[in-house]
């Protein structure tokens, strides 16, 4: 496997009207290994065009990722993430379609970031799960996860995620937050755990899983709205941050629109 | 404009509404008071179409129209507004986006073109002004963070941008402090013209003092047990409901 080398400032790319599978960046279509090299600020849109994919991604001192991941395909792909000293990483996740995805992260050097935003939104018999393992492998670095799960018609979702804590990770500060809405009888699970071996730690973990906002609807309803424009517009607004929150500014809208299209199914 | 006839509503097997009759002309201001658990929040939500409630018998004609038959929705694109005792948040959904929407369903039922962009900002612009409200809050969620006193100008912004014929507004004074509730109450009397109708529910008559009721209803156990102009609120605040109930108690 060759390892391809990030020494510069990615350069922008004009953003894709659509994200198709090999529109942008980095077509995964084969196993990749990347660095992104000290000090460098790298932008990175993966969109997934096989069935079974794994990227290794080195985020070396000081160095910043920010990387869009969306699942389009039926796909099952393994991503891993090792930071460094300082350095940073900001991963975007979307999926619309049965996909497996699981992102395990190292945070391997002091200082070392790692946010997670992500989204799964399932309709029909669309079977997808969402795995993000965080190890905390040294103190003072910071994590952040939240995956947020819509599902419809007889879907099925999963969440899954580790925060482990190594023994002398002190000071680690780590957030995980999975958050579900269900329609009809899909069903999603989540299992968000948490493993601490440290001692001085501030580590917060929470689910829910729950139906739309009624009242909510109603409101919405009350004002003039169609059934089906409040439940579409209480679901885009659920997972909305996720999108405004996208590790690259400029597919925010690509994004939305792959998102809504989706819910629009629902 | 509003004709309630009998009106009877339960949720599930609790009797709320045991005959109601009420009628509201356009140009008229009905104030609706009574203790707590009296029916008037169920009215309210009954009137709008809320599908927690049945209604087990009477009519409902609004603008000449059967309103029991329709949706939430279509009873709103006709005008008819529930300005919410409790507004709902919604997150992750700016109010400028639902305001939008929500105003360009009621000119479709109306048979105009949706505004364009730039019309729109300036009826936004317009119409927060009538309840000085801060015009940041419309690029944030719906009732998300807001303050007590936000929540209800949002309220009466919403009246305002969707220009109902028949406004109801639920316990719209409660949770306001001194100017906040001048605020609200001044827009709603902005907004009143000939050709709309006003029906406020509240329980304090303070609001009234803003807000000039034609009529003042009391509402007890699910009927209106008395009617009468703007002094029957004097009344009630300085001698409370027991008189009436106890004279209704004796029926």
């Amino acid at each position: 496997m060759t390892v391809e080398r990030i020494v510069n400032e990615m350069v922008a790319q004009p953003a894709p009207d659509t994200l198709t599978p090999g529109s942008w960046s980095l077509v995964a279509d084969s196993s990749r290994s990347l660095v992104v090299e000290q000090g460098v600020r790298a932008e990175l849109l993966v969109i997934d065009a096989e069935a079974a994919v794994s990227i290794d991604i080195n985020v070396a001192q000081g160095a910043e990722l920010r990387m869009v991941y969306v699942s389009q395909t039926q796909s099952a792909n393994h991503i891993k993430l090792t930071v460094a000293e300082g350095g940073r990483c900001d991963v975007t996740q979307v999926m619309t379609h049965s996909s497996e995805v699981h992102f395990n992260t190292m945070l391997d050097g002091r200082f070392a970031t790692f946010e997670l935003n992500g989204v799964f939104v399932l309709t029909g018999d669309d079977r997808g799960g969402v795995t993000v393992d965080v190890h905390h492998n040294m103190p003072d670095c910071t994590s952040c996860t939240i995956v947020k799960g819509v599902a419809s018609g007889s879907a099925h979702g999963r969440f899954s995620g580790v925060v482990y804590v190594a023994p002398d990770a002190q000071r680690t500060d780590s957030k995980q937050l999975s958050r579900n809405v269900t329609l009809g009888d899909a069903r999603i699970e989540t299992l968000p755990q948490l493993e601490i071996y440290a001692d001085d730690v501030k580590c917060s973990h929470g689910a829910t899983v729950g139906q739309m906002d009624a009242e909510a609807v109603m409101y919405m309803r009350q004002r003039g709205l169609s059934l089906v424009d409040a439940k579409r517009l209480q679901l885009e607004g659920f997972v909305s941050d996720v999108v405004m929150r996208s590790a690259i500014g400029r597919i925010a809208e690509p994004l939305q629109e792959l998102i809504s299209e989706k819910i629009n199914r629902l | 404009m509003l004709k309630v006839e009998n009106l009877h509503a339960s949720v599930g097997d609790k009797d709320i509404l045991k005959g109601i009759n009420l009628t509201v002309k356009a140009g008229e201001v009905h104030a609706i008071m009574g203790p707590n658990g009296s029916g008037k929040s169920t009215l309210a939500s009954v009137l709008a179409g809320n599908e927690k409630f049945t209604v087990t018998e009477g009519k409902v004609e609004f603008l000449g129209k059967d309103m029991l038959s329709l949706s939430i929705e279509e009873r709103s694109r006709m005008g008819l507004f529930l300005g919410f005792q409790y507004p709902v948040e919604i997150p992750g959904v700016t109010m400028a986006n639902f305001m939008k929407l929500a105003v360009n369903e009621q000119r479709k039922a109306r048979g105009l073109e949706p505004l364009s962009a730039a019309e729109y900002l300036r009826m936004m612009r317009e119409k927060s002004a009538v309840v000085e409200l801060d015009s940041k809050l419309t690029s944030r969620a719906v009732n998300e963070g807001f303050s007590g006193g936000e929540k209800k100008k949002n309220e009466i912004f919403q009246m305002a941008m969707l220009d109902p014929k028949l406004a109801i507004l639920d316990e719209t004074d409660s949770g306001l402090d001194i100017d906040a509730l001048r605020i609200v109450a001044t827009g709603v009397t902005r907004l009143h013209t000939p050709e709309n109708a006003t029906v406020v529910i509240t329980h304090y008559q303070r609001l009234l003092d803003y807000i000039v009721p034609d009529f003042v209803h009391v509402l007890y156990k699910g009927r209106i047990i008395y009617s009468g102009d703007k002094s029957l609120a004097l009344k009630l605040e300085k001698e409370g409901y027991d008189w009436l109930i106890n004279d209704y108690k004796e029926e």
